[in-house]
Parts: C-alpha cells; sequence; structure tokens
C-alpha cells in the first residue's frame, strides 16, 4: 500500500487507524478535509485526529467504511451493529457525515 | 446530513386539495384509495437494484428500531438525531407509551403524533418535558383531555398546534390554550367543545397566523372574539353549517386574510358581499355554498384572488363575465355546476390559469376552443363531461399540461392520438370502458408519465406491452377485468411503481404474485376479486416497503395477512380482509 493512498485516522486515546483513502472519503467530512483547496494539515500530513472519537467507535467507524465499498460494488451483506455503541456511533456518523 | 437537520416549518397543504377544501395532512377522512404517505425521508436502504448504499446513520436507526426496549434514554444525543429517531419510531408505528419515555428531556422539537394510535394524557408528560424547545405538537385523533393540555402551559415556545378530532377534552383545556402566546398555528377540526364563548380563549393568540376550526358544529357567533388577531392569514371554518351570513361580518375585519375557506356553511350572497374589503385575499373556497351569480359582484372586487373554488354551488351560465375580470387567477374550480360552453367563453382571458375544474359540468367539444389560450395551464379535469375526440384538438396544444383527466367522457383510443405531442404530461386519467390496448398504443410518447389511472378501461395482457414506455411511472390502476397472470409478467417490469391496483381482474391467481416479488419499491398493492390465495402470499415477502394491501374477495384471510405482517411486512400498516 502507497503511503500516498491511505490516510491515518488517529482516535480520542491516540490510537492509529491506517486505511485506505478511497474507504476514508466514504466520509463527507473527510472527503471535504482531503480534497478541499488550500493546505489543511490533515490533507498535506495524510492524517486525521478525532478527539471526539473514542477507539471503539473509529474501529467500527472504519469498518463500516469498508462494508460500504463491498455493498457498492454489489456485495450486500448486513452490517453488525451492538446496541451498546449505537448511540455514540450515531453521533460520529452525524459528525463525519456518513 | 442536511436531512436530519432541516425543518419543516409550514405544514405544505398539496396543491390539489385545495378543490376540496381539506388538507390532506390532518384529514382523517380524506379519500382512502392510497394510503397516506408519512415518511417523506427517502430510504437508501430500500433501493432495489444498484441502489444507494444505507448511510451509517440510517443503519443505526433502523437498528434502534429493532430493539428498542434495549434503550432507556436518548437525552446524550444531539437534538437533531434524537428528533429524527423520534420520526422513525412514529412513521413506523413503533413508538408505544413505554418507549415514549427514552425521549423525555431530549428537546425535541415537533413532535407529530397526528392519527397515532394510543395517544392519550399518559403521553403528554414526556411532550411536555421538551419543554422550551417544542415548536410543534400534532395529537390530532388522541384521548388527550385537559389534563394533559395543562402540562403544554409550559411549552410556551410552541408555534403549531393540532388537537382535531379530539372530543375528551373541554372548555377548560382551550383556557390553557390561551396562554401559548407564540402558536402561529392552531387547529381544532371536528370539535363540538369549541363554541362561541370558549373562542374567547384565542382572543389572546396575537402570534396566530393560521386557525382551523373545520367541521366544529357550534362555533356561529364566537368569530368577535377574533377581531383582534391582526397576524391572521389564514382561516378555515368549512363544512361547519352553523356558520351563517352574520359571521362574516366578523370575519370581514380580519384585513390581513389571504385565505378563507367557507365551504358547505350556510353562508349565502350576503355573507359573501362583507368579504369586499379583504384586499389581501389570494384563495376563497365556497365549494357547496347556497350562493348565486350575485354574489359575482363582490368576488370580482377581490383583485389579488388567485385561487377559486366553486364547486357544487348550483352556478349557471349567469353573471360569469365578472370572473373574467379576475386576471391574477391561476386556479379555478367549477366542478359540478350547471355550466355550459356559454360560460367557457369567459374563461378566455384567465390567461394565468394553471388549474382548471371542469368536472361533470354540462360542456362539450366546442366550449374548449375558449382554452386554446390558457397556455399556462398545467391540470385540466374534464371528467363526467361531454368531450370527445373532437374537444382535444383544442387540449393538443396546451404543451404546459401535466395532469389530464378525461374518466368518463366520450373520448376513444383515436382521440387519444391528439395526446402524444403533450410530452410533460405526469398524470393521466383515462377510466372509461371505451379505451382498450389500442389507445394505449398511442400514448407511448409520454414517457414522463408518473400516474397512470385505466380503472374501466379493456386493457387486456397484450395492450400491456405498451405499458415499457413508462419508465418513471409510479401508480399505475388496470381493473378492466381483461388481464391475465401473462400480461402482469409486463407490468413487473416497471420497478417504479409505488402503487399498483389490479383489482377486478378476476383471471389473476397466485402466479401474480409470483411475477411482482421484484417489485420492492411497491408501497400499496390492490389484487381484489382475484383468485389469490392464502398459498400466494408468502410471494410477498420482499416487499419490504409494502404499507397497504388490499385483498377483498380473495381466497384470503386476515389471520394469514397478519402472520405475513409479523413476519416479514414491517411497514404493513393497512390491509384488508381485516
Amino acid at each position: 500500500m502507497k503511503k500516498e493512498d491511505t490516510v491515518k485516522l488517529i482516535s480520542a486515546e491516540g490510537f492509529e487507524f491506517v486505511v485506505d483513502k478511497e474507504a476514508a472519503m466514504v466520509s463527507q467530512t473527510i472527503h471535504n478535509m482531503l480534497t478541499s483547496p488550500g493546505s489543511f494539515a490533515e490533507r498535506q500530513h495524510g492524517e486525521v485526529t478525532f478527539p471526539e472519537i473514542s477507539t471503539t467507535i473509529l474501529e467500527k467507524i472504519c469498518q463500516y467504511f469498508y462494508w460500504h465499498l463491498q455493498f457498492a460494488s454489489g456485495k450486500e451483506t448486513e452490517f453488525p451493529i451492538e446496541p451498546e455503541l449505537t448511540l455514540e456511533l450515531m453521533m460520529a456518523a452525524n459528525y463525519l457525515h456518513t | 446530513m442536511g436531512g436530519i437537520c432541516s425543518r419543516k416549518r409550514d405544514q405544505q397543504v398539496l396543491d390539489d386539495d385545495l378543490h376540496t377544501g381539506f388538507s390532506g395532512r390532518y384529514c382523517r377522512s380524506c379519500s382512502t384509495k392510497w394510503s397516506r404517505a408519512r415518511s417523506l425521508r427517502s430510504k437508501a436502504n430500500h433501493c432495489p437494484g444498484r441502489g444507494t448504499c444505507p448511510s451509517l446513520m440510517d443503519l443505526c436507526i433502523n437498528k434502534i428500531r429493532e430493539d428498542f426496549h434495549k434503550y432507556n434514554s436518548f437525552s446524550i444525543l444531539p437534538r437533531d438525531i434524537s428528533q429524527q429517531i423520534f420520526n422513525e419510531l412514529v412513521d413506523s408505528h413503533c413508538l408505544t407509551e413505554a418507549s415514549l419515555e427514552a425521549f423525555r428531556d431530549c428537546a425535541l422539537q415537533d413532535i407529530d403524533l397526528g392519527e397515532y394510535v394510543g395517544v392519550h394524557d399518559g403521553w403528554m408528560d414526556v411532550i411536555s418535558s421538551q419543554g422550551l424547545s417544542l415548536l410543534s405538537v400534532d395529537v390530532s385523533g388522541s384521548q388527550v383531555t385537559d389534563n394533559g393540555l395543562r402540562l403544554l402551559k409550559d411549552c410556551s415556545n410552541l408555534q403549531a398546534l393540532a388537537l382535531n378530532y379530539c372530543d375528551q377534552f373541554s372548555e377548560y383545556g382551550l383556557k390553557y390554550i390561551s396562554g401559548l402566546s407564540n402558536l402561529t398555528s392552531l387547529s381544532i377540526r371536528k370539535s363540538s367543545t369549541v363554541k362561541p364563548d370558549g373562542m374567547r380563549a384565542f382572543s389572546n393568540l396575537f402570534n396566530l397566523e393560521k386557525l382551523d376550526l373545520e367541521r366544529c358544529s357550534e362555533i356561529h357567533g364566537g368569530f368577535v372574539h377574533l377581531k383582534g388577531l391582526k397576524n391572521l392569514e389564514s382561516l378555515n371554518i368549512g363544512c361547519c353549517k352553523c356558520v351563517t351570513d352574520s359571521d362574516m361580518k366578523s370575519i370581514s375585519e380580519l384585513i390581513n386574510l389571504k385565505e378563507l375557506q367557507i365551504s358547505n356553511s350556510s353562508i349565502t350572497d350576503i355573507g359573501i358581499t362583507y368579504l369586499r374589503g379583504l384586499e389581501k385575499l389570494t384563495t376563497l373556497n365556497v365549494e357547496g355554498c347556497n350562493i348565486t351569480a350575485a354574489c359575482f359582484e363582490s368576488i370580482h372586487a377581490l383583485a389579488s384572488l388567485a385561487c377559486l373554488n366553486l364547486n357544487r354551488c348550483g352556478l349557471s351560465d349567469d353573471g360569469f363575465e365578472k370572473i373574467s375580470g379576475l386576471r391574477s387567477l391561476k386556479r379555478l374550480s367549477l366542478a359540478f355546476n350547471r355550466i355550459t360552453d356559454a360560460c367557457l367563453v369567459h374563461l378566455k382571458g384567465l390567461t394565468n390559469l394553471e388549474y382548471l375544474n371542469l368536472d361533470s359540468c354540462r360542456i362539450g367539444d366546442d366550449g374548449l376552443s375558449n382554452l386554446t389560450g390558457l397556455t399556462l395551464l398545467k391540470s385540466l379535469v374534464l371528467s363526467d363531461t361531454e368531450i370527445g375526440n373532437s374537444g382535444l384538438r383544442y387540449v393538443s396544444g396546451l404543451n404546459k399540461l401535466e395532469d389530464l383527466n378525461l374518466s368518463f367522457t366520450t373520448v376513444t383510443n383515436h382521440g387519444l392520438e391528439r395526446l402524444s405531442g403533450l410530452t410533460h404530461l405526469k398524470s393521466l386519467n383515462l377510466d372509461a370502458r371505451q379505451i382498450t390496448d389500442t389507445g394505449l398504443a398511442n400514448l407511448t410518447s409520454l414517457s414522463g408519465l408518473i400516474s397512470l389511472d385505466l380503472f374501466g378501461a379493456r386493457i387486456s395482457d397484450s395492450g400491456t406491452t405498451y405499458l415499457r414506455s413508462f419508465k418513471n411511472l409510479q401508480s399505475l390502476e388496470i381493473c378492466g377485468g381483461g388481464l391475465t397472470d401473462a400480461g402482469i409478467k409486463n407490468i413487473r417490469e416497471i420497478v417504479s411503481l409505488t402503487q399498483l391496483n389490479l383489482s377486478q381482474n378476476c383471471n389473476l391467481t397466485d402466479k401474480t404474485l409470483e411475477l411482482i416479488s421484484g417489485m420492492t419499491a411497491l408501497r400499496s398493492l390492490n389484487v381484489s376479486n382475484s383468485r389469490i390465495t392464502n398459498e400466494g402470499l408468502r410471494y410477498l415477502k420482499p416487499l419490504k416497503n409494502l404499507r397497504t394491501l388490499t385483498l377483498e374477495s380473495c381466497k384470503v384471510t386476515a389471520s394469514e395477512i397478519k402472520k405475513l405482517q409479523s413476519t416479514d411486512l414491517p411497514n404493513l400498516i393497512s390491509f384488508r380482509p381485516e
């Protein structure tokens, strides 16, 4: 995986997730950060920090990104969501516009 | 995310409601032909085929709907998210008094529980806990009493309140409303509690812009209390038989009125004369009132009038030269009057007309020649008239037409050729026995059709091949009796259909249900009077969006449909047999 094709997502606790840019851009918010003109630090360094999103939730979000890509390519499986994560996940989804 | 944040402030009344005088939203008795579409939010996850992927937000909301009992409170969520969950649970009929508790103190803005089953005082506590955030409440059709209304007292930011068809509260309840001075919209339809004295409670609602008291039976004499409501723009007292000419005198002081519905009241020409000073009036509905041409003099003075409904007033051609001066008119309803071609001459100059309803009038082909200059017409209703093929000559040039009703006219297959250039048509009603497959063949250029009504037309299996031209069709009715399972093979190709009525085709069997099992966009299905049996019901399992299912006079039992509803069709809210 070439470095420019990936992006590093960092959780509130400092845990780093390296994911394909294509996957991360499922989030409209991340998409905007990485593509807007100007010099967003996120764009330059290829990493985004989410001080409000816990590691567990960010992991789930990353899983969703890849699930989304699979779905779009025709593989329609179910995406599992644990009830205890739902509310936090919603707040993150709201922020990430996804 | 835009969808979540967007808030519908105004209860939008569908254009077409104008000529009936009832708004679709709060109406209990409006046409039940199709179920009311409650959820306007498009569901990306139900798109058939290569649809858009469900957002994570949608997935979470679905999850919550499924395991609702696992959530005790949503108050940690931002308001817009809890509002979305609330709306979703209401739309899917999953909300109960117990589960409502999770929404306590969520700062919700809108509580739309109109016509929701089981709402009573016990719900009002959580509703009022939204406090100053609460902007609109609709508990129409509920069992709410004075005690419940008292709780709303502290929700002083409330802007819209609907208590239609609530018969459990008294005049005391109305007094609690009188303190809600931020109300801009108040709707209390079909209530016998609202009496002249009780209407004093409205006199403090200085911000009121919209008051709806349709079907209230005892409001005669109470309008004196509305005098101070200078912001009132819309008043609906349709179907209030108690309202008489003397009431119009008080109403004439509401000089900012833009919309007045007085259909089916006891108002006569004398009452209409009081309206002359309402210079801002743009909408006037006097359908079903006992008026004559004498009142046209007063109506003529209302220069801003854009919508005028004179349906069922027993009018003849007399006096219509006065109407010809209303150049601002965009919508004119003249249905069920004794008017003839002689009246249509006076419509010639109404070149701003976009909607014209001549249903069941005594008009013929020659009269339509007066309409050729009305080039802005989008909607034309000619049903139940003597219009025939030669009249369509004049219609064929109205190329902005989107909605045309030719049901029960004498138009034949051959005449339909004249419609082929009306490519903006979205809705076409050809409910008439003489229309057959040949006629349908003449319509294939109308690829923009969204709704096609061939209810009584004699369409056979071979005619259904022409339906494939209508790629955008959402609503289709073919009930002439000529279809067999073979014809359904073509119909199932129209995957955009959300409403399908195939009733009265008594040769259809379970095979039909098997064939349409891929039409997952369907929200409403009617295959009554057919040979469908309980056996066939299993084919409906993939139709997850189905809200209404009608299988009357079939070998189908209510208990089997109920079973299907509980296992596979979560959105099914109305079915027959029941």
